[in-house]
């Protein structure tokens, strides 16, 4: 994974990266993947891989696509279809800035008669920080929240990012805006979309990766420690956020209750979690959501040091969306991570210069969130 | 100075009738011949019933404040117009519209109030096409 690379990264380039790392290491060879789950490109990168997979997914409903092919790769897997899931992940949301310019203000590829055309970007709102706002303006009027309560999550997810040395904002040598920063840093910061301000939001970079979903018996034989899905669920609540009924809650409750079914666990038995937090505002819903704080309550998590470093409820330990890493789509990001903490991978030192285990979890919820607060997916992990 | 802001493309058959009374400054809005109800936007088929007859009435233009947010940074058109305050209008009709809040001071947002009654107006954006927008009253 890269934040801001020197010479422009393709996303192929990041998907191959991405692909070459998690083959190398579970030392499962490219040959044997039969299945191919990405968010657009998948005939193109079997090709480019010389694959010939039985089974093609390119289900590309925003960040939370990646945690939807997990889902669906469990599906296909449980129904004898295919044994080893590719679930990949490559874009280079700020690399692409250089060639084609940013914020030309027009949704790209978007249908002239899409609704969003008609009646959303005649109204000068750019993409999702102009949106995910209103979402925060109408939680603080309905519970009497604050955006200082949403501005915690935003400091407690950078002191995991200080820990991290792969985090764009790790340090100051890593990003003249990195390193640790107070919640007054986050109040006064520059308005972006009030009740925005810009560290309220999430970063725009380069990142790829990937993980492997596999039938139990090959889990079994590779060389790193499976992570076991215990359950998984989706759930779509719209496109538009005009069709976004409650703006303080999200599809998320549905599909969190599938997982919790399937997996016969609940939020009791989470010992981790991995929030999609392209906006702080985002990652406090999700708790809400998932059922790991009451309605209005979920920033709580962070204000009160649950979630931080030591914390009893560490979340978003890789530094987030809004300190590590975040390319557009930054669900594979979650995926990633919970599997690092879960599957004994870092106790050996890490891998491709990542920090060691940081938590003592045994389970993780995993909550991704696409578009504008729009569909959900979520599994859950348990050794 | 002619209009700088993206303007719609209305050549949609379906929503063809809302860009045509938006012409004459009227507000139209589908509602379904079979359960009354009112959706926006416009759908070849109900949401809530999944009847294929709908109707356009034409709304009262009046709405109140779902939520807001204060615009500071805009492309194109809107970028010489930060701080604007933009909106979700809950019509009372029912279902709701996304618009630029009118008669609101961008840089004071405590003073814009979640609920306040609004009413719609129209800009010409150009000679066929003439944008809702909704202004606190």
């Amino acid at each position: 994974m890269i934040g801001y690379p020197e010479q422009p990264k393709t996303a192929l380039q990041l998907h191959i990266s991405a692909i070459k790392n998690v083959s190398k290491q579970t030392g499962i060879p490219i040959s044997a993947i039969d299945g191919i789950f990405s968010a657009g490109f998948s005939s193109a990168i079997a090709e480019h891989l010389g694959l010939h997979p039985a089974y093609i997914d390119t289900t590309s409903v925003g960040g939370c696509s990646f945690e939807m092919h997990v889902h669906h790769a469990l599906a296909a897997i449980h129904a004898g279809i295919i044994n080893v899931a590719l679930v990949t992940h490559g874009e280079n949301g700020w690399s692409s800035r250089a060639t084609r310019g940013a914020g030309t203000g027009r949704a790209r590829g978007m249908d002239p008669w899409d609704p969003g055309s008609q009646f959303s970007n005649p109204y000068g709102v750019s993409g999702a920080p102009s949106n995910y706002s209103h979402a925060m303006t109408r939680h603080n009027h309905r519970y009497g929240t604050t955006p200082e309560d949403f501005g915690h999550i935003a400091v407690v997810t950078r002191q995991w990012a200080t820990l991290n040395p792969r985090a764009v904002m790790f340090s100051k040598e890593t990003n003249p805006a990195g390193g640790p920063i107070t919640i007054d840093d986050v109040n006064n910061a520059r308005l972006v979309s009030w009740p925005l301000t810009l560290l309220h939001c999430c970063l725009v970079t380069d990142h790829g990766g990937a993980v492997l979903v596999v039938s139990p018996e090959i889990a079994r034989s590779v060389k790193t420690k499976p992570v076991w899905i215990a359950g998984a669920g989706e759930s779509m609540s719209h496109s538009n956020m005009l069709e976004m009924g409650d703006f303080t809650a999200t599809s998320a409750a549905a599909s969190s209750a599938a997982a919790y079914k399937m997996a016969g666990m609940g939020p009791e038995d989470m010992e981790m979690a991995m929030l999609y937090d392209s906006f702080t505002v985002t990652a406090g819903i999700t708790a809400e959501m998932l059922g790991l704080a009451p309605r209005g309550e979920g920033f709580r998590l962070w204000k009160d040091g649950h979630a931080a470093p030591g914390g009893k409820f560490p979340m978003n330990t890789n530094g987030g969306g809004l300190s590590f890493n975040h390319s557009g789509m930054y669900g594979m990001q979650l995926l990633v991570e919970a599997y690092r903490q879960l599957s004994g991978t870092a106790e050996d030192g890490g891998f491709s210069g990542l920090p060691g285990k940081q938590t003592k979890a045994r389970s993780c919820i995993v909550n991704g969130t696409g578009g504008s607060l729009r569909p959900r997916a979520r599994g859950d992990g348990a050794r | 100075m002619p209009y700088n802001k993206p303007i719609p493309e209305p050549g949609d058959p379906l929503t063809r009738p809302f860009w045509d009374a938006a012409k004459e400054d009227k507000l139209v809005l589908p509602r379904c011949t079979s359960c009354n109800r009112v959706h926006w936007y416009p759908r070849w088929i109900c949401p809530f019933c999944h009847a294929t007859e709908i109707e356009w009435i034409e709304g009262s233009g009046i709405g109140y404040i779902h939520t807001f947010a204060v615009q500071h940074r805009a492309f194109g058109g809107w970028a010489d117009e930060t701080p604007f305050v933009t909106a979700y209008i809950d019509l009372a009709e029912g279902d709701r519209m996304f618009t630029v809040l009118r008669g609101v001071d961008p840089t004071r947002p405590e003073t814009i109030k979640i609920g306040a009654k609004v009413k719609v107006e129209f800009e010409a954006a150009s000679a066929d096409v003439h944008i809702p927008f909704w202004r606190v009253v």
